[in-house]
C-alpha cells in the first residue's frame, strides 16, 4: 500500500507538545458546555460507544467500561437472508468436514469481514455487512439508541481509504452519529496497559502487526503475513491430512476438507507452544496424548493424538520453524525477527524503553507459552547480534581481527545507550545486560539526585506488559474526555467525504480548554490514515 | 434455503440505493434517499424536502434495469419474508429494517418479563439485575434450588445454588454458593467482580479481600495527591508490589488504570485561567523549554520535573504506570506452563476448555470450563420504529412487558399484496388426480406448472403486472414463463360484500373455467388460472436447469456427485424465480386516509404505483433425471 510511507511520516511528524492531549474532565464540563449548542451539550452526557472493528471480530461496548458489552464474530451465519434459521437447524456451518476439500484462501474468505485486497472485493457487500452488525449489536447488546451518541472506533493503523470510506459513509447515512472518532487501536494497546511508550505486537487474523509507540506516536510499525489467518490455515492441513490418513509432513500446497469452525475450535483451544525453542527432551506431558474430536465426525467420534503435534502448526508458521532466516521474504519474517527488527529500527532511545514494554494483543496472544517463546527467541537474536543488522562472514573476519588487537574492547564498545547494549560476541564474560548497573553520565547523575522521588523507567531489559486490548484502551481514553486527533463530524464527512480531510499536518493540535469545539474547526483531519 | 417449500422472499428497493460516497457527489449532504422510480404522485411531501435528488433517480433508474439476482451474496442483505416488512404511508414505500430508525421504548428481561427503568440499564450492563441467569455451558436458563435439592434431600433450607436442568450443571462446580435466594445477581459480584484474573487451582474465591484492597485505592484516590509516595529509587520496585497483591481482575485493573489516568491528567494540567497554556504550541518560550529540556536528557519518563520548583513555567510531564496499583501488570514469567499443563492432562480434555461460543460472552481471560460464571440474562427491548426518510412513525409498540398489541404498526402486507405459492398438479392421465409434484425433489428439464396467488388487502383494486427473467439467474439456468403476467385483483371490501352478491360463485374472469372441475382446467397462455373477491391466481410454467456435474448436464459422463454435493452445499439447486411487481392503483388523497374504502368523489383519486422484486422459492432440483 502506498500509503504506507506517508503514514508514517504524518505520525511521527505531528507537531504537538510532548504533553498529553488536552483533556476535560467531568468537573470542567459545565463551563464548557455553555458555549455549545444544546443538542450537543446534550450529547456529551451520553456515553460514547466504542467500536473495535477487525476482519473477524467486532467489539463493542460503552466508554468506561473495562470489557465490551459483546464480542462477535464474522462468519457466513452473518450472511443469512432473516428468517433462515440454518444455523439453528443443522448446526453451525463449517462444524463438520467439508464435502470436497477447498482452496486454503476461499475457505477462510467467508469468515471474513473484508480483505485488505480490495481488487475484488465487493465494497457493497461489505458495507451490507456491517450495517447489519452494526444494526444487531445495537438492538441485542448495546440496548440503546443507535446514532444519539458519539461512535468511537478503534482501527488498525492502515485501512484501506475505500474501506475506510464505506465503512464511514455506511455509518453515517444509516445513522445520525454526530460524530465519529477514530483511535489507532496498537496506540489503546499501550495506553490500555498503562504505558506511555510500547513495543505492541499484534498477532492479528490478516497479519501481525509491531508497532514500536514512543510517547503514545506510534514511531515505526512493522508486518509480518505470518499471522491468525495462516495459522488456521496450517491447521486445518494438519487435520486435513490427520483425516485423510497421510502422514507426510509437507502439507503446503494441500486444500484444505475439515470444516472452518470445527478447525477455529481446535486451535482455540489446544494450539500451544513450547515456550522454549527446540524443546526435544520428551516432557512428560508434552507427550500425552489428548482426545479431540475426530476431523472425519466431529460429532460423534474423538481421535487420540499426540499433544506435542498440535504444537507443530503454530511453531511452523509463526516462528517459520524450518525454513533459514535468509530464505523469508520481507513481509514473511516469523514473529521473533519482526520483534526485533522493529526494535532494531527504532532509534536507541526509544528501543531501550520499548524493549521493556512489550504488549502482546490480538488473537494469537492467547495461544500458550507463545508471548514467552517470542521474548526468549528475541532475547537469543539480542544475544546473538547485538543490536547490529550487518550479518555475514565478513562481520565475522572483523570480529576476529578485532580480538586480536585486544584494545580494551570492552570500554570501547559500550555503547553510550542507556540500556548498555553492547555490540556482539565480545562480551562472553560479561553478565546478563539487564542484570547489570547501567553507567551512569554525569547529567544522568544529576538528574537523579534532583528527582529522587520518582522512579526510574525501567528500561533496557526485555519485559512483558500485559494489556487490557485495544478496546479497554479505547474505553479509557474516552472516558477521560481526551479529545482524539481524528475526529469527524457528521456534517463535514456528509459534504466531502474522506477527500475533505486536510493533508496539512501543521494542523494545530484540538484544544478543549481554550472554548473552540470541534464544530468550530474550520478543518479536519485524518491523522495516521490520511 | 431453510425455510420450507414454497415460500416467498420480497426485496426491499432500498437495495438500490448505494450507500453515497460522499466523496463522489459532493452537492448531496441529505442522507440517502429511497428510489422512489416511478413516482407520479403530484403531492409528494419527499420531493420538497429533496430538491437536488435528481442525479441519484437516474443511477437508480439505471439499476433498475438490471435483473435482481437472487443468488449474489448482497441479495441476502435484501430479502425479507413479506410479512417482516413496514410500509410508510408518506413515502409510500417499503421499508426493510435497514430503511428504518429504532427507538427503544422499554426494556426488559424475557424470563422474568420485568421491566428495567432505563436508568438502571446501564448499571446492569444490559443484563437482568435479579435472579435471572443463563448456564454458562449450555446457555439454558438456570433455576435457583438448595443444595438439598440437588443432592435430593430437599428441606427449602441451608445455601443456595444455581443449577442447569439441561445440563446439570451447578454454580457448586465452581465453587460458588449462595447465602440466601435472592438477589443473586448482587451476591454474584461481590464474590467474583475482583477476584483474580482465574486462576486454575483455586476453588476458593476469597475475592472480596481482592475486593477491598482494590477499592481503597479507589476511595483513596479523591485525595491520592502523591501517588508516587512508594518508597523507592530503584527500577525494581515494580516487583515488590507484585508479590504481595495477587493479580487484579480485569475489570479491577481497568478501574485502576483509569484513576491513575486521572489522577496524571489533574496534576499535569496546567491551571484553567490559563486559556493559553497549551494552546501556543511551538511559538511559545516555554513549549520550546520544554522541548529542549526533554531531548537534553536522555529519560524521558515524567516526574523529571515533577517537583521542580526552579522554573515555574514547566508543567510536569505525565508519567506512566508503574505499579500493580496503577493498573501496571507485568506478565509473570511461565505463567503459560501451568496453562500448558493443565491443557495436556488428562482430566482436563477437550470437554474442559471453554469453546468459542461459551467464551464469548465472558471475561476475556476465560480458558477453562471451570472458569465460566453464570451469565445474567441479556435484557431485550422493545422498540418504536421510524421511517428513516421521513420519521413517519411505523410501529410502536405498548411499553409493557407482558404486552404484546401495538399502538401503531404498518405492516407492508397492508398495502403490498400477499403472495403465495403452492404446485399444480396436473390431471396427467384421465382419473386419477397426479400427485403434487414433490419440491424437495424436482427433476430436472420437466415442466413444472406453480401457482401464484397475489392476495389484495387494500380497499382498492390493483392492477399487476409481473415480471420474470426468462431464464433463471446463477449456474442452474431454469426457464420461467408466466401465463397471464397483467391481470387485476379485486379489493379487499367488506367480506359480507361478496356473501350477499348471490350465491354465484367467485368471480372469474374466464366463463369456461367456471363450470368444470378445478381438476381439468388446463393451465393457458394469457389466462388468469382463478380467481377471487381480493385475490387472483396466475400460473408459472418452470422448467428446471440440470446441476453442473449431473447426469443430464450436456456433454458430461456420469454423475459427478462431489460437485452436486458442493452445489447442494451452497444452494445452487434451490430453485427461485426473480420476479418483478409493478402495482397500480388508485389511492384516495392523503387526507382521507382513515376512511379508505368508502365511498367518495373519484376526483379525489391519485393514482398510486409500487414497483419490487420478489423471490418465489420453487423447490430443490435433482441431479437425476
Amino acid at each position: 500500500m502506498s500509503a504506507t510511507s506517508s503514514l508514517r511520516h504524518s505520525q511521527t511528524a505531528r507537531p504537538s507538545s510532548p504533553h498529553t492531549p488536552q483533556q476535560q474532565l467531568r468537573s470542567g464540563n459545565t463551563s464548557f458546555a455553555s458555549t455549545t449548542s444544546p443538542g450537543s451539550s446534550f450529547r456529551n452526557e451520553d456515553d460514547a460507544i466504542i467500536f473495535e472493528i477487525g476482519t473477524r471480530w467486532l467489539r463493542a461496548g460503552f466508554e468506561g467500561n473495562g470489557t465490551p458489552i459483546c464480542v462477535k464474530r464474522f462468519g457466513p451465519e452473518e450472511s443469512r437472508r432473516v428468517a433462515d434459521y440454518r444455523g439453528w437447524i443443522r448446526g453451525e456451518a463449517g462444524a463438520g468436514p467439508l464435502l470436497k476439500p477447498m482452496n486454503a484462501e476461499d475457505w477462510v474468505r467467508e469468515y471474513e469481514l473484508w480483505q485488505s485486497d480490495l481488487r475484488k472485493a465487493d465494497l457493497g457487500l461489505i458495507e451490507d455487512k456491517i450495517e447489519r452488525v452494526f444494526r444487531e449489536t445495537y438492538n441485542q447488546y448495546l440496548l440503546t439508541d443507535a446514532g444519539t451518541s458519539r461512535l468511537v472506533l478503534t482501527l488498525p493503523a492502515l485501512m484501506p481509504h475505500p474501506l475506510l470510506s464505506s465503512l464511514l459513509s455506511t455509518l453515517f447515512s444509516r445513522w445520525r452519529f454526530p460524530s465519529i472518532t477514530l483511535l489507532s487501536s496498537a496506540t489503546m494497546s499501550a495506553a490500555a496497559g498503562g504505558l506511555r511508550s510500547a513495543l505492541v505486537v499484534d498477532l492479528g487474523w490478516a497479519e501481525t502487526t509491531a508497532t514500536g509507540i514512543y510517547e503514545y506516536r506510534e514511531v515505526v510499525t512493522k508486518r509480518s503475513t505470518r499471522s491468525m489467518k495462516s495459522l488456521m490455515q496450517e491447521m486445518g492441513r494438519f487435520l486435513s491430512g490427520l483425516a485423510s490418513g497421510s502422514t507426510q509432513e509437507d502439507t503446503s500446497d494441500e486444500d484444505i476438507s475439515v470444516g472452518f469452525t470445527y478447525c477455529e475450535e481446535i486451535v482455540s483451544r489446544f494450539a500451544w507452544c513450547s515456550p522454549e525453542a527446540g524443546e526435544s527432551e520428551a516432557q512428560s506431558e508434552t507427550e500425552r496424548d489428548i482426545s479431540i474430536p475426530s476431523p472425519k465426525n466431529p460429532e460423534h467420534e474423538y481421535t487420540e493424538l499426540p499433544f506435542s503435534r498440535l504444537a507443530d502448526p503454530v511453531e511452523k508458521v509463526l516462528f517459520a520453524l524450518g525454513t533459514a532466516e535468509n530464505e523469508l521474504d520481507d513481509e514473511e519474517k516469523s514473529i521473533p525477527l519482526l520483534v526485533y527488527n522493529t526494535l532494531l529500527s527504532l532509534p536507541p532511545d526509544a528501543r531501550g524503553t520499548c524493549m521493556a514494554r512489550i504488549v502482546f494483543v490480538g488473537g494469537g496472544s492467547r495461544i500458550p507459552g507463545l508471548r514467552q517463546r517470542v521474548l526468549n527467541d528475541v532475547q537469543k537474536l539480542i544475544d546473538r547480534h547485538g543490536w547490529s543488522p550487518i550479518r555475514g562472514q565478513a562481520l565475522e573476519r572483523q570480529r576476529q581481527r578485532m580480538e586480536e588487537l585486544k584494545i580494551s574492547s570492552q570500554k570501547r564498545t559500550q555503547t553510550p545507550e542507556a540500556n548498555g547494549d553492547n555490540t556482539p560476541s565480545n562480551d562472553d564474560s560479561k553478565p546478563d545486560p539487564s542484570k547489570e548497573e547501567p553507567e551512569l553520565d554525569f547529567v544522568e547523575q544529576k538528574l537523579r539526585r534532583q528527582n529522587k522521588d520518582t522512579p526510574i523507567p525501567v528500561q533496557g531489559i526485555l519485559r512483558e506488559v500485559e494489556s487490557l486490548g485495544a478496546w479497554a484502551g479505547a474505553s479509557l481514553v474516552t472516558s477521560l474526555k481526551i479529545r482524539g486527533m481524528v475526529e469527524i463530524e457528521r456534517e463535514k464527512f456528509l459534504q466531502h467525504g474522506l477527500a475533505g480531510a486536510t493533508r496539512d499536518l501543521e494542523q494545530p493540535i484540538p484544544d478543549r480548554r481554550s472554548g473552540l469545539r470541534a464544530g468550530d474547526r474550520s478543518s479536519w483531519t485524518l491523522a495516521g490514515w490520511a | 434455503m431453510s425455510r420450507p417449500f414454497p415460500y416467498t422472499y420480497v426485496s426491499c428497493p432500498c437495495a438500490n440505493t448505494p450507500v453515497p460516497d460522499p466523496a463522489k457527489k459532493r452537492r448531496s449532504r441529505d442522507s440517502p434517499q429511497k428510489p422512489t422510480p416511478e413516482r407520479t404522485d403530484p403531492d409528494d411531501k419527499d420531493n420538497k424536502k429533496q430538491p437536488e435528488n435528481t442525479p441519484e433517480e437516474e443511477v437508480d433508474e439505471e439499476e433498475e434495469e438490471q435483473t435482481f439476482d437472487p443468488r449474489s451474496p448482497r441479495s441476502n442483505f435484501s430479502l425479507y419474508p413479506p410479512e417482516q416488512l413496514l410500509y410508510c404511508e408518506d413515502c409510500h414505500q417499503i421499508k426493510c429494517p435497514r430503511c428504518i430508525t429504532e427507538e427503544i421504548v422499554s426494556w426488559y428481561c424475557p424470563n422474568c418479563l420485568f421491566e428495567t427503568p432505563s436508568s438502571m440499564v446501564k448499571g446492569d450492563a444490559n443484563r437482568c439485575g435479579r435472579n435471572c441467569f443463563n448456564c454458562p455451558v449450555c446457555t439454558s436458563p438456570l433455576s435457583v434450588s438448595t443444595i438439598e435439592n440437588v443432592a435430593g434431600k430437599g428441606n427449602g433450607q441451608g445455601p443456595w445454588v444455581l443449577s442447569c436442568a439441561y445440563c446439570l450443571w451447578t454454580t457448586l462446580d465452581i465453587g460458588i454458593k449462595f447465602d440466601k435466594p435472592t438477589n443473586i445477581r448482587n451476591q454474584l459480584q461481590k464474590m467474583t467482580d475482583s477476584t483474580s484474573a482465574p486462576t486454575f487451582d483455586t476453588r476458593s474465591r476469597q475475592g472480596s479481600r481482592a475486593f477491598s484492597d482494590l477499592k481503597s485505592p479507589l476511595s483513596n484516590l479523591a485525595s491520592f495527591d502523591e501517588p508516587v509516595s512508594t518508597p523507592t529509587g530503584s527500577g525494581e520496585q515494580v516487583k515488590e508490589n507484585e508479590t504481595d497483591s495477587p493479580p487484579l481482575g480485569v475489570e479491577a485493573r481497568f478501574a485502576a488504570l483509569k484513576n491513575f489516568y486521572r489522577n496524571q491528567i489533574s496534576e499535569t494540567s496546567t491551571s484553567p485561567n490559563d486559556p493559553l497554556g497549551s494552546d501556543l504550541g511551538f511559538s511559545s518560550p516555554g513549549a520550546l523549554n520544554r522541548l529542549m529540556s526533554l531531548y537534553a536528557s536522555s529519560s524521558r519518563l515524567g516526574g523529571l520535573y515533577g517537583g521542580n520548583k526552579k522554573q515555574k513555567s514547566k508543567p510536569p510531564v505525565m508519567r506512566e504506570a508503574i505499579n500493580a496499583s496503577e493498573g501496571l501488570r507485568i506478565a509473570p514469567e511461565n505463567a503459560d506452563a501451568a496453562i500448558i499443563e493443565r491443557l495436556s492432562s488428562p482430566d482436563c480434555g477437550w470437554d474442559g476448555v471453554a469453546s468459542l461460543s461459551q467464551r464469548a460472552e465472558q471475561s476475556p481471560d476465560v480458558r477453562f470450563v471451570d472458569d465460566l460464571l453464570p451469565l445474567p440474562v441479556l435484557l431485550r427491548t422493545k422498540r418504536a420504529k421510524r421511517c428513516k426518510s421521513c420519521k413517519h412513525i411505523l410501529v410502536k409498540p405498548e411499553t409493557k412487558p407482558q404486552s404484546t398489541r401495538f399502538r401503531i404498526r404498518l405492516i407492508a402486507l397492508s398495502y403490498i399484496p400477499l403472495p403465495s405459492l403452492r404446485p399444480l398438479a396436473l390431471p396427467t392421465s384421465s382419473l386419477i388426480p397426479a400427485p403434487a409434484p414433490d419440491l424437495n425433489a424436482l427433476p430436472p428439464l420437466r415442466p413444472v406448472h406453480v401457482l401464484l396467488t397475489l392476495k389484495n388487502h387494500m380497499f382498492d383494486p390493483v392492477r399487476i403486472t409481473l415480471a420474470t427473467p426468462s431464464v433463471t439467474p446463477g449456474r442452474v439456468a431454469s426457464k420461467v414463463t408466466i401465463l397471464s403476467p397483467q391481470f387485476d385483483i379485486g379489493p379487499n371490501s367488506d367480506v359480507w360484500d361478496e356473501a350477499l352478491q348471490g350465491a354465484s360463485a367467485p368471480v372469474t374472469t374466464d366463463p369456461r373455467a367456471g363450470g368444470l372441475r378445478a381438476a381439468e382446467k388446463v393451465p393457458e397462455a394469457g389466462k388468469v388460472w382463478d380467481k377471487g373477491r381480493n385475490w387472483t391466481t396466475v400460473v408459472l410454467e418452470v422448467i428446471p436447469g440440470t446441476l453442473p456435474g449431473s447426469e443430464a448436464d450436456a456433454g458430461k459422463e456420469g454423475i459427478d456427485e462431489d460437485e452436486i454435493a458442493v452445489a447442494a452445499q451452497q444452494d445452487e439447486d434451490v430453485l427461485e424465480i426473480p420476479v418483478f411487481v409493478h402495482m397500480e392503483w388508485d389511492a384516495e388523497a392523503q387526507l382521507e386516509q382513515q376512511n379508505v374504502g368508502k365511498a367518495s368523489k373519484p376526483d379525489d383519486l391519485v393514482a398510486r404505483e409500487l414497483a419490487y422484486w420478489m423471490v418465489l422459492g420453487v423447490g430443490r432440483i435433482t441431479a437425476a433425471l
